[in-house]
């Protein structure tokens, strides 16, 4: 909100410098974000929050800079010099919707020189960022900055019947806004309308058809109350905030309405000559009674936390115009008509609170009663996952949870993301942002592929996100672990490209933090996946994650330009995190042997280890792969497999003739019955 | 004189070999201390032998030459051992980089992120969370913004097919929770929150935290307090903190809570737009229409709430310019945020 210092002095007697005004307007919260010189003034920005419509104008300002001690708040008593003809001789105001304008005031000036304003006022215009347009526009502009009261100027002779209608648009009705866009109306929009058609949208713009214009001889002058919501809808659905529309949807000041009607006329003559006529046609002269708010002085300073002196509070609410009255600890306050922001006692606390200042009150810590805090809802299971993230090397990401409707449905084909209908954004920021994603991988491999492009020789990404399903009428969210590798892995002088395997064991590492056991890998066939390098995860029959190479047709859609591997994982499949126990450290040697299987490479490694598994003793202690080769040597459809075998006991040393016994006995097993060599 | 002098003699080699180590002159100088032909000690030993009592001579000369063999096998694995050295030093390259073991990196929201839970566990606050896609009532209706409040213009709201809309804070977090939950009530909630903004100080998604304390006999002085210890642990003891009178229509009174701009200290400068001030925190005393709605006694109970941007507490912690490299996944970012970086 831009005011003028001179301005707001000007209603003030005694005005404290202008350093002192500035910093008790912000301590009292209306912070006085810049100053900026403007001739020999200040041009001031002030950030009035929005249920303060009663402070964005000068003398509202006025009003909080004296109860903060910067002056004294001079009287407005507005002096009109009316003629001897009567304003109901030349109008009429009919207010047909009094629900949608609880109050219209208007006078007339007649015989008006429209001209241009004097410089110091379209100089304060201008400052104020409205551009001045003639004496009597101008004029109502300025009331509208001094006062708060948005003002209309309609030329008398243009209104059919001279004569004023407050009524709601017929639906379809057509009517050109002054600044000359042609607008279709619907019923619920309110017009000012003459005996025959719309003049202005109430509260929001006037209409070409009855602008003032250096014909203009008659004036009709109008100062209403408009219902908020009304204004505020029809200023929405146009697509058309003002001055006006601003004021009027925040709430306007019915008393105002009138006196702001005098200050007007009275400026408009004094700009533009002419004859006020005698009286105001007012379809509400006498106003609803005030609110009255009743406060306890005890229950001000226990809410505060500290004393809170009773000649200070009193004070304060004078000073705002709240008229306190009372001799014990209650306290009556009369709201005044322009503080609609006023109903609750609290309302009133924070009044006081905030001239008697928040850095007089003191900072005392909550008495501590509290359990220990912990971790709710879901925070165990993603901190956890994060862990993970970190434990496995990634970098943990962040990306938009809506996504393209395309890069949805590439990433949706997969059963993690097929748990439920898609959900649409109404009002996207862009075709980019559409959709709610059901893979975390939507935003993950654009990620991916834009570090990709910009050149870098190894992705490790990850990202803990939801995903989100229509779920009926209402929405159910899922949380998921997402990760993409691409390039290559392991130190500078020993590494090679990224595979399965790298892939594989990230979601491993993920599944073990996660605390998942008897996890089962099988060949996938889920289309976001490529086919032949693709795996599906399962717990007991549900699939708890997807791996493998990101398909061609995906990469392509998302312009990644490098074989990527991608891996989601439904965090739900989580056990309970569970304190480790111990298990007693060996107390007998193992006796440690290689042993290299040959065999086709169809035979999976998972029926290769179960077999020998089930073959060999129960002192077996261990079985892990050790070497992998194929090529010279061996067969095309062949593989050495070098397992290492750990034998041991757990009551006693194993000799070597049994242990001996025992692996030969395993290498029969294994040759009958998965045909396997050992040459 | 005796064996009991060669024993020593042994010691006092052993002694100079370890320290020589594998250094290729040192052992020399061992060799020349104790083998060598014309002045080593071993040598003296032997001139010694020839005037020893007949009747000593067997003995001490049997254990000198027990002695000689031994100082000439270790002075010969000690040069070869030393030579290898050498050939080892020569192309050994202590500055080469390392093999490192790869390491993940949090993001810099998650790292701020814990670093607040963190403060707040410490106080007795839980950490909770809640739906993100949310209906008008939680999100707006309970925390005293009916249709068509002016609010809701500076909240623009992401809306569903079907009604539905994005959270535009985690406030509905604080309804659920005070809907299901008797006071004492102490909570912070973290999260994604969307709002239908895009430009170089918006985006569309990002994270807050609010905090929530109901009881009995809560005060405004108990907000400023908790704010202050909060920034205080989270940014600087030294800097000074700034409570300012605002508005939100689910806090009443309500405040703005300024810091001494981290940047400039105060004297002014770009990020504080020279006013030596950074705005970080919401906050306010719970309004009573709010509890109403929550079905919590507004007689009985007050309490205090606030929010704050995590992106713009990592913004500012990191010295990250732009909002928007926070989601654009760009490693080269994350990776400067190695985990455990905040602590």
């Amino acid at each position: 909100m831009k005011l003028l210092l001179s301005w707001v002095c000007e209603h003030l007697e005694g005005a404290r410098a202008a350093d002192v005004i500035a910093e008790r307007l912000t301590a009292a919260g209306l912070n006085v974000e810049t100053r900026e010189k403007a001739g020999d003034d200040e041009l001031w920005d002030v950030d009035v929050t929005t249920n303060r419509p009663d402070a964005m104008n000068h003398r509202g300002l006025a009003r909080e800079a004296a109860t903060a001690g910067c002056g004294t708040l001079e009287a407005l008593a507005p002096v009109v010099p009316e003629g001897p003809a009567g304003v109901a001789e030349l109008g009429k105001v009919t207010v047909v919707d009094s629900a949608g304008c609880p109050r219209y005031c208007a006078r007339v000036i007649r015989g008006v020189t429209i001209g241009p304003s004097p410089a110091w006022l379209a100089e304060r215009l201008e400052r104020c960022g409205i551009r001045p347009i003639n004496n009597v526009v101008d004029a109502t502009n300025y009331v509208l900055l001094d006062l708060g009261q948005p003002l209309h100027a309609f030329d008398l002779d243009l209104l059919a019947g001279r004569e004023i209608v407050v009524r709601r648009a017929a639906a379809g009705e057509r009517f050109t806004t002054l600044d000359g866009v042609e607008r279709v109306l619907v019923a619920a929009d309110l017009v000012i309308a003459d005996r025959d058609r719309a003049v202005a949208l109430a509260g929001v713009m006037g209409g070409a058809n009855s602008e003032i214009s250096g014909r203009t001889r008659d004036v009709l002058l109008e100062s209403a109350c408009f219902e908020p919501l009304s204004i505020r809808r029809t200023a929405r659905r146009l697509g058309l905030s003002t001055e006006a529309s601003f004021r009027f949807e925040r709430g306007a000041d019915p008393a105002m309405a009138r006196t702001a009607a005098d200050v007007a006329a009275a400026l408009i003559r004094q700009l533009a000559g002419g004859e006020i006529a005698a009286g105001v046609l007012d379809s509400a002269p006498v106003l609803a009674a005030p609110r009255t708010i009743s406060l306890s002085l005890a229950r001000l300073s226990a809410f505060a936390g500290c004393p809170i002196p009773r000649e200070r509070a009193l004070a304060i609410l004078a000073a705002l115009e709240l008229e306190p009255r009372g001799d014990g600890d209650e306290i009556a306050c009369t709201v005044p008509t322009f503080r609609i922001d006023l109903e609750l006692a609290e309302d009133v606390y924070e009044e006081v609170l905030r001239h008697f200042g928040y850095d007089n009150i003191p900072s005392l810590l909550p008495a501590s009663t509290a359990a220990p805090g912990r971790r709710l809802g879901s925070w165990p299971l993603t901190e956890r996952a994060r862990e993970a993230i970190t434990a496995a090397g990634l970098a943990e990401t962040c990306s938009y949870a809506f996504v393209a409707e395309s890069a949805e449905a590439a990433t949706a084909a997969s059963p993690l993301a097929d748990r439920g209908a898609t959900l649409r954004l109404s009002n996207p920021l862009s075709a980019r942002l559409a959709v709610m994603r059901r893979s975390v991988l939507a935003g993950l491999l654009e990620a991916a592929a834009g570090n990709l492009r910009r050149g870098a020789e190894r992705v490790a990404l990850a990202e803990v996100g939801r995903v989100y399903f229509a779920d009926g009428a209402a929405a159910r969210e899922e949380e998921r672990l997402a990760v993409a590798l691409a390039g290559r892995t392991g130190a500078w002088d020993d590494s090679r490209e990224t595979d399965f395997l790298d892939l594989k064991g990230v979601v491993e590492t993920v599944l073990g933090h996660l605390g998942v056991a008897g996890a089962t890998w099988t060949p996938g066939h889920d289309a976001v996946l490529e086919p032949g390098f693709a795996a599906r995860v399962t717990v007991a029959g549900r699939v708890v994650a997807v791996a493998g190479r990101l398909a061609g047709a995906v990469a392509d859609s998302f312009e990644v330009p490098a074989p990527l591997w991608v891996a989601e994982i439904d965090l739900s499949c989580a056990a309970r995190e569970v304190v480790p126990s111990f298990r007693p450290l060996p107390r007998f040697p193992a006796v440690v042997a290689d042993l290299t299987v040959r065999h086709k490479v169809a035979l999976p490694y998972e029926r290769l280890d179960a077999a020998v598994r089930g073959a060999a003793p129960e002192w077996l202690e261990e079985v892990v792969p050790v070497v992998r080769y194929r090529g010279e040597g061996v067969g095309a459809d062949e593989v050495k497999t070098t397992l290492r075998l750990v034998y041991r006991h757990g009551e006693r040393s194993l000799t070597q003739d049994e242990v001996n016994a025992a692996h030969f006995a395993l290498m029969d097993a294994l040759t009958r019955d998965l045909g396997v060599s050992f040459t | 004189m005796g064996t009991a002098e060669l024993e020593r003699v042994r010691e006092e080699f052993l002694a100079a070999l370890r320290s020589a180590g594998n250094d290729p002159d040192g052992v020399e100088a061992v060799r020349v201390r104790f083998a060598g032909r014309r002045s080593g000690l071993l040598r003296d030993l032997e001139e010694r032998l020839k005037v020893l009592p007949k009747e000593e001579k067997p003995a001490f000369g049997k254990a000198l030459n027990e002695l000689k063999r031994f100082v000439g096998e270790r002075l010969d694995a000690a040069q070869s051992a030393a030579a290898e050295a050498a050939r080892v030093a020569e192309a050994f390259d202590v500055t080469l980089p390392g093999r490192r073991p790869e390491t993940g990196s949090l993001h810099p929201v998650t790292l701020v992120r814990r670093e607040v839970e963190e403060i707040f566990l410490r106080m007795g606050y839980s950490v909770a969370d809640g739906p993100e896609v949310e209906d008008d009532w939680h999100n707006f209706e309970a925390l005293n913004i009916p249709p068509d409040h002016p609010a809701r213009d500076t909240q623009d709201t992401f809306y569903l097919e079907g009604g539905l809309l994005l959270r535009t804070h985690t406030s509905p977090v604080q309804v659920r929770s005070m809907e299901s939950t008797k006071p004492p009530i102490r909570l912070i909630i973290p999260g994604r929150v969307y709002r239908r903004d895009s430009d170089l100080r918006h985006s569309p998604m990002f994270h807050q935290v609010e905090g929530l304390v109901v009881d009995e006999g809560i005060t405004f002085a108990n907000l400023k307090a908790t704010l202050e210890a909060f920034v205080h642990v989270l940014f600087d003891p030294a800097l000074a903190v700034r409570f300012r009178p605002s508005y939100f229509p689910f806090t009443e009174p309500s405040a703005e809570v300024d810091i001494t701009c981290i940047f400039c200290r105060g004297k002014g400068c770009q990020v504080c737009s020279q006013s030596g001030w950074i705005e970080i925190l919401g906050a306010g005393m719970v309004d009573p229409r709010v509890f109403r709605a929550c079905g919590i006694d507004e007689t009985r109970y007050t309490g205090f709430a606030f929010g704050c941007g995590l992106d713009r507490v990592a913004m500012l912690k990191y010295g990250i310019p732009d909002l928007r490299l926070l989601f654009s996944g760009d490693e080269r970012m994350l990776r400067q945020f190695p985990a455990g970086v905040a602590r």
